[in-house]
């Protein structure tokens, strides 16, 4: 499959990001599909950043480490990436005093790059613009180079600045000037692949696919503190509450946070919280006593490197074995991993019917990856998971209702749950180890038999739990993997690609971590021979838990830890140098 | 003599509304010392329920950890007994989720004033819809009789052989530099004024803060019951004392060696509360716990197009 990559690259507050979005979009309504990320540090202005997009005819969903062009918008971007472009690449850029860098031939050089400079700074300049109006300029330059028709590319900058209109006419003048500015002669534009017909796509990321899953499940009051990166997740449902009408609160502190989520759960609203590690640390004794009291609880964590403050714009898939292993006692949990746009719609929905339906925490782990990524999908389709509450909430159930019904010793574990208010048979959720009404015991027998009917829960909870799902071929691949989070995304495209080359290869996904399906791990341990693990920590946290289900061993552990997604080439050239081994 | 008749009123409108109070009652056995005061506070808040008309169907108590949290399962409603300092949050949420019922936290000086004081803090600012009783008996009663922040300076306590050494705070005083909407205190020895102060919290729609202060026979020896009878004065006894002024009544709560005044100090009582300060729900009849459904995106895809 062809893609092509683009990165832009520059310091924070250069207009980066609106340069991602103008591009993409732009790309998007031309029919190609993409996936675009970005790189920054953990500030607000300066240091170096750098926009991604990677497009193609068919769907994309991952980065690769090699890119086509880079357009510079400063000196820093210059230099960091030139290394990063493939042989008879482009660099484009607008630094003026670009002779003064004599490494800058040598890298062109030595890499194969082509460079092309425009004094965008003075053409900018000259019609009135800012300085900041250079990435018009390259922009203008860029799709020049890419062949493709400068009336698609002005419209999008018209709809990306159409609150700031005086100085959209100069924007859109700064296009023009950069896609006529040099001698067509010189440049070999790019000769893309398009797509006939343009498909229904929708251009998101994971922060909006998982806050507008919540929103359409029905969350009525949202929680936070800040913390990055699963702060977008407050600005989205915040954004978007004067139409929703959900009631959103900024609390003092990650306990607060998660305490009015419990008590509003209590109360009988759907509600919610997100947070990263760091925050989620924090919330620990609180989710014990969800576990205790039975209340169901939705806590997204948004995952970033630790220990401590670690990085915190960058992404991994650490905060597995915690969200497993979190909290005081045993109490049954889910722990949910979403992967990408639809399946972060999508879980957040079935995490709020398990959490209610099963009365346990449920913790849905994503990723900086996941929640910063944004690619075409399909538009999402609603009213295909239906809202199941588990309460009791007919008037004849209710008025039949005792306080031992509540937390009743049942075969299931499950017992009936009701909103306060909603009958006469109140009941007691007490943080205490009680009697089936809520009331303190400490009664040998009764403590055993109530810690025993809350962790059937979970055994009911895996029975039910959809199976993981084999991508790729169903058994005896060359290669195989096994792995959970946004590394399905990278996996799915190698899979497209290598299927073509007519490599036997496949990955097992896990959605529901926790608890773990063991059969089917079992049985893919069985029926394929080359098995791989994918994860983006450094102690393999799933592979452990796979490795202790089937009780063998992955042939290797293909790890990451330096804060950085696994890319598309890198992946790739990780298998074709396995099975050449092999072979 | 108004107090007496004012006693035989009440106790006439208890009687007249037994059946209700008799559903406040449990069965439980009653785990608290000999002459602690949590029996005259939690007896005071079945009376004013009961005289207020609440029902036990539409009552959702939030107790924290310590020993007012172990009589959780001796008063009649639903019930739900949390974590150590952390009672104001998880009634907070339940009480904004759900204002169809009537939230009562209540919690110790331990969990209140040290371990939880953020909570307190942006409670009062953000005036949930919550009657907060503190249970203030200036020690750590149930493990055994630590200082906690009201200890008064220089008191022997388990764990502090030399005497507390910082000053006390001062939990109604400090409250009222919060800028609240409700602020009032009481003893336990006074069940009639509990029960009195009590009425008028249940009805204030924000962040009612009730101090009690509250004798501990077993481990607070300080100040037991005698010591406040010595110093306790009412803000009805004073000439035009109106809940109104919150200066005056910073004033007045300032002293805790002489005269310890009881009584609502500060009332506002039309203050927006938490709900009423919503912009993005000013025209909603509903609450969020009749608003759980499929919500339609639709609209919000022309962002994404």
């Amino acid at each position: 499959m062809e893609r092509t990559t683009i990165k832009v690259a520059g310091e924070s507050g250069m207009g980066l990001l609106s340069s991602g979005h103008i591009i993409s979009r732009a790309l998007k309504h031309l029919g190609f599909y993409m996936t675009v990320d970005r790189e920054y540090p953990s500030l607000i202005k300066g240091g170096s950043s750098n926009v991604q997009i990677e497009f193609g005819i068919k769907q994309v969903r991952s980065l690769s480490t090699k890119v086509d062009i880079v357009v510079a918008l400063d000196r820093h971007g210059l230099l960091e990436h030139i290394s990063s472009i493939k042989r008879n690449g482009i660099l484009i850029h607008g630094y003026e005093r670009h002779n003064f860098i004599p490494e800058l031939k040598k890298l062109a050089k030595k890499h194969g790059v082509r460079v092309f400079y425009l004094p965008a700074r003075q053409i900018a300049k000259s019609l009135g613009g800012t300085s900041v109006m250079v990435n018009m300029v390259l922009l203008g330059f860029l799709w020049r180079v890419l062949g493709l028709d400068a009336k698609n590319l002005k419209q999008e900058v018209s709809r990306q600045f159409k609150s700031k209109p005086a100085l959209l006419n100069i924007d859109l003048k700064c296009i023009d000037a950069g896609y006529k500015a040099s001698d067509l002669n010189k440049i070999s534009q790019l000769k893309l692949k398009k797509n006939k017909k343009v498909s229904k796509t929708i251009l998101l990321d994971g922060t909006d696919s998982i806050s507008l899953g919540a929103i359409h499940a029905g969350l009525r009051n949202y929680y936070m503190y800040p913390m990055s990166p699963a702060s977008g997740i407050l600005t989205y449902i915040a954004k978007t509450s004067h139409e929703t009408g959900i009631m959103v609160k900024q609390a003092e502190d990650e306990i607060t946070a998660v305490q009015m989520t419990i008590g509003s759960m209590h109360a009988g609203s759907r509600s919610m919280l997100a947070t990263s590690g760091g925050g989620y640390d924090l919330m620990t004794e609180s989710i014990s006593l969800a576990g205790m009291t039975e209340t169901p609880l939705v806590i997204i964590i948004g995952q970033r490197p630790g220990p401590a403050t670690g990085l915190a714009t960058w992404t991994c898939q650490s905060d597995l074995n915690l969200a497993i292993h979190s909290s005081h006692g045993d109490f049954p949990r889910a722990v949910i991993a979403c992967s990408d746009q639809k399946s972060s719609f999508e879980l957040i929905q079935h995490a709020f019917n398990i959490a209610e339906t099963y009365q346990i925490p449920v913790i849905v782990l994503t990723e900086k990856e996941i929640l910063e990524k944004y690619s075409t999908v399909e538009p999402f389709k609603q009213n295909t998971i239906p809202i199941k509450r588990g309460i009791v909430t007919k008037k004849s159930d209710l008025e039949k209702l005792t306080p031992k019904d509540r937390f009743a010793i049942t075969k299931s574990g499950i017992s009936k749950r009701w909103i306060p208010g909603t009958s006469k048979a109140y009941f007691y959720a007490n943080g205490d180890e009680h009697n089936i009404d809520g009331k303190i015991t400490e009664d040998a027998k009764s403590v055993s038999d109530m810690m025993e009917k809350r962790m059937r829960k979970e055994t009911t909870l895996k029975n039910n739990l959809p199976d993981p799902i084999i991508h790729g071929v169903k058994k005896n691949a060359d290669i195989s993997f096994v792995g959970w989070g946004s590394s399905k995304t990278v996996m799915l495209d190698v899979i497209d690609e290598l299927k073509e080359k007519s490599v036997k290869i496949n990955y097992l996904h896990y959605d529901y971590v926790w608890p773990i399906k063991e059969k089917p791990a079992i049985k893919f341990f069985q029926n394929n021979k080359n098995i791989y693990l994918i994860e983006n920590n450094f102690t393999g946290q799933f592979g452990k838990h796979i490795e202790a289900i089937t009780g063998k061993k992955f042939k290797s552990k293909m790890l990451k830890y330096n804060g950085r997604s696994f890319h598309f080439d890198e992946v790739i050239a990780y298998i074709k140098k396995r099975i050449k081994s092999k072979r | 003599m108004t107090q007496q008749n004012d006693t035989k009123t009440v106790l006439k409108n208890l009687s007249e509304k037994k059946d209700t109070y008799i559903k406040y009652e449990t069965d439980e056995v009653i785990t608290w010392c000999h002459g602690c005061g949590n029996y005259n506070i939690q007896n005071a808040l079945k009376r004013a329920l009961t005289l207020e008309d609440f029902e036990t169907q539409n009552i959702l108590y939030c107790f924290d950890i310590g020993c007012n949290g172990n009589g959780s399962d001796k008063i009649g409603g639903y019930t739900f007994h949390g974590l150590h300092g952390r009672v104001i949050s998880v009634a907070s949420g339940a009480s904004i989720a759900n204002p169809h019922i009537k939230v009562i936290a209540s919690g110790g000086d331990g969990g209140t004033m040290s371990e939880g004081i953020n909570h307190l803090i942006h409670a009062v600012r953000n005036d949930y819809p919550v009657l907060f009783i503190l249970h203030n008996n200036h020690n750590y009663g149930l493990t055994t009789g630590q200082a906690s922040a009201t200890t008064p300076k220089g008191f022997a306590m388990n764990g502090s052989p030399d005497g507390v050494l910082p000053d006390p705070m001062n939990p109604s005083e400090f409250v009222l530099n919060l800028n609240p909407s409700f602020v009032a205190r009481s003893f336990s020895g006074d069940i009639k004024h509990m029960t009195k102060v009590l009425r008028r919290a249940l009805n204030h729609k924000g962040f009612a803060f009730v101090e009690m202060l509250q004798v501990c026979p077993t481990y607070n020896k300080a100040t037991p019951q005698s010591w406040y009878w010595d110093r306790i004065k009412y803000t009805s006894d004073l000439k035009n004392y109106k809940a109104n002024d919150i200066e005056k009544a910073k004033k007045l709560t300032k002293d805790l060696e002489k005269n310890i005044y009881l009584g609502v100090l500060y009332e506002d009582p039309k203050k927006e509360n938490f709900i009423e300060k919503l912009q993005n729900r000013k025209n909603l009849k509903t609450a969020p716990v009749d608003e759980v459904k499929h919500y339609s995106i639709s609209k919000f895809f022309k962002e994404f197009e």
